[in-house]
């Protein structure tokens, strides 16, 4: 597939009868009237410098942020390897584990991915070269002040939202030069009309920095320390339509707007329905933000807020599966190529984790079943199937699309690509299974009672206790996943050293013509 | 407590003002759905659909 790259080859529709857009040049065949400058753009015109830049930085904290994983998943099962030393107890690795793996990985990969897709839809450089290298820094930073703060146990205790009150406001402003230099790109477009895949991105911009700036309203104490504006029920509320809609709009819209970018590419085959992703995109960003108070039924919240977000977790199925069919559609006549593509099969697997995910959550969020599922593994399995399937999954599947296009090189070994998607597929399996079997014993344990009524395990310690071996079967599954990313590391250094090597030794070879 | 905010808090409760949102929202969702489907906007989306492969990103 990696040879396939330079030459882009017509797409055909299954079924349809060749006209002569399909027989010629296809580029021209685009209406001309959506384009202002209907010339080509030269590749030379984008930067894709950051791109690389935040390629690299994907592919480091996500090896970062997995093995952390890793190392939490291990302290559950064998609790020695806490090490009796606070700074690298559970408590303070598991946020440093999640802020490393949301904001770090699937954080740099939105970028990486933003930086390249936006440029070429839009077909214009990024609008301030300069402001794309701040935003690069200073996310950098922000990611290496989370990783020295949480381990010291500074903390807002906010899920998700740990980080201390400056590293919110750093965040905030390094984000508002991100919004500046997208939306500024986006004004000088060359292309009049804004494929679907920037309107999920313009929803991951602007509605991440509603709910960072309305969470992590605070009143600062002294520098490390602060309060937050919200108290009792109203913080819970603001945080968890905060919470949950991070999970909607940093894992869920960029990666959607990814997939309606990079899957079409890799498949080369039109998006399979283009009003689809319309009526997708309005109906999933509409219902999203208020799914939150799904994370407190049988709370203190009034009983019609928490209906509320029951039924809007609930119908928020129709549109998630809306967007699984059109990715997966997309590769309608394109199957016969998942077989020997390794990006097509990262992507086949993410769209399906995507679509299993979006239907096991709704499902989560009826309040009997929340009943059965709140607090148990269950939780875990679940967002672990969104996040190493979905979220992990497309990462992958871009990150080896984007290797020999930034660095003009094919891979430094082809096959292992397969192989890293094998391990992390069973790795991805064993994690999920071993959870949903642990959540629902967990469940079932801890409301069984016996013939008299009374509880039917009352000693807690006992429910606890028979989680060791479906700990040991997720730290295995875990382990296969890093395993994967590891062996995806080595292969993109090699991959980029060898391209290096060329550059730099232009003497020694003759000119390539 | 301010008077407009004292009223502003009452229209809530009295839900007229959350039935009008919902009528809003209603609208709304069935007005993109008519705008995507919508047969005059058929050759237009077919060709947006063909946009990630018509960037020349391969060259």
């Amino acid at each position: 597939m990696w040879g396939q790259a330079a030459i882009p080859r017509p797409p055909i529709a299954l079924g349809q009868t060749p006209d002569q857009s399909q027989t010629t040049n296809w580029l021209e065949s685009v209406d001309p009237m959506q384009y202002t400058n209907p010339t080509k753009v030269d590749e030379s015109t984008y930067d894709d410098d950051i791109v690389r830049m935040f390629f690299g930085a994907t592919v480091l904290w996500g090896v970062v942020g997995m093995l952390v994983g890793v190392v939490i998943a291990l302290q559950l099962a064998w609790w020695p390897a806490n090490l009796g030393l606070p700074w690298t107890t559970f408590g303070r690795l598991r946020p440093l584990h999640t802020n490393a793996v949301i904001f770090a990985f699937a954080g740099n990969i939105c970028f990486a991915g933003i930086y390249y897709s936006m440029q070429r839809l839009l077909k214009t450089r990024m609008w301030n070269d300069m402001l794309s290298r701040i935003h690069f820094w200073g996310w950098q930073l922000i990611i290496v002040l989370a990783a020295v703060t949480l381990p010291l146990g500074m903390t807002q205790s906010k899920e998700y939202a740990e980080l201390a009150w400056p590293i919110d406001v750093l965040i905030t402003v390094i984000w508002v030069i991100f919004a500046v230099n997208f939306f500024g790109t986006l004004a000088t477009r060359k292309v009049k009309h804004i494929y679907v895949a920037i309107w999920f991105y313009i929803s991951f911009v602007i509605t991440i920095a509603v709910l960072h700036i309305v969470n992590s309203l605070a009143v600062p104490a002294t520098l490390f320390r602060s309060y937050p504006l919200y108290s009792g029920m109203t913080d819970a509320l603001v945080q968890w339509w905060y919470g949950h809609n991070a999970v909607g709009f940093f894992l869920t819209t960029p990666f959607l707007g990814l997939m309606y970018y990079y899957l079409p590419r890799a498949a080369e085959r039109p998006v399979y329905s283009y009003r689809l992703s319309i009526v997708h995109f309005w109906a999933l960003v509409f219902l999203y933000i208020w799914t939150g108070p799904h994370h407190l039924l049988y709370s203190g919240l009034p009983d019609w807020a928490q209906t509320l977000g029951m039924i809007f977790s609930v119908m928020l199925l129709a549109p998630s599966w809306g967007g699984m069919l059109n990715g997966l559609l997309t590769l309608r006549g394109a199957w016969n190529r998942v077989r020997t593509d390794p990006v097509l099969k990262f992507f086949v697997v993410a769209v399906s984790f995507y679509g299993m995910s979006t239907f096991e959550g709704p499902m989560m969020a009826i309040r009997t079943v929340n009943g059965l599922a709140h607090f148990t593994n269950w939780v875990v399995g679940h967002v672990h199937s969104g996040a190493l399937g979905w979220v992990g999954m497309m990462t992958f599947g871009t990150l080896y699309w984007l290797v020999p296009r930034l660095w003009k090189r094919e891979l430094a070994y082809p096959n292992w690509a397969t192989t890293h998607f094998w391990l992390a597929t069973v790795g991805i399996v064993l994690y999920t299974v071993s959870m949903w079997a642990a959540g629902l014993m967990e469940g079932l344990m801890w409301r069984a009672v016996n013939d008299q009524g009374l509880l039917a395990s009352p000693a807690f310690m006992d429910i606890v206790n028979r989680l060791d071996p479906f700990y040991w079967m997720r730290l295995s599954g875990g382990a296969l996943y890093l395993i994967g990313a590891l062996m995806m590391s080595w292969n993109f250094i090699r991959t980029i050293a060898a391209s290096r090597s060329e550059v730099q030794a232009p003497s020694a070879a003759p000119a390539v013509s | 407590m301010n008077p407009v905010l004292q009223a502003a808090a009452e229209s809530i409760s009295h839900g007229w003002l959350a039935g009008l949102v919902t009528v809003f929202f209603v609208a709304w969702f069935i007005g993109w759905t008519w705008w995507a489907f919508a047969p005059k906007n058929k050759q237009k989306f077919e060709k947006a659909a063909r946009m990630p492969l018509s960037d020349g990103g391969d060259q």
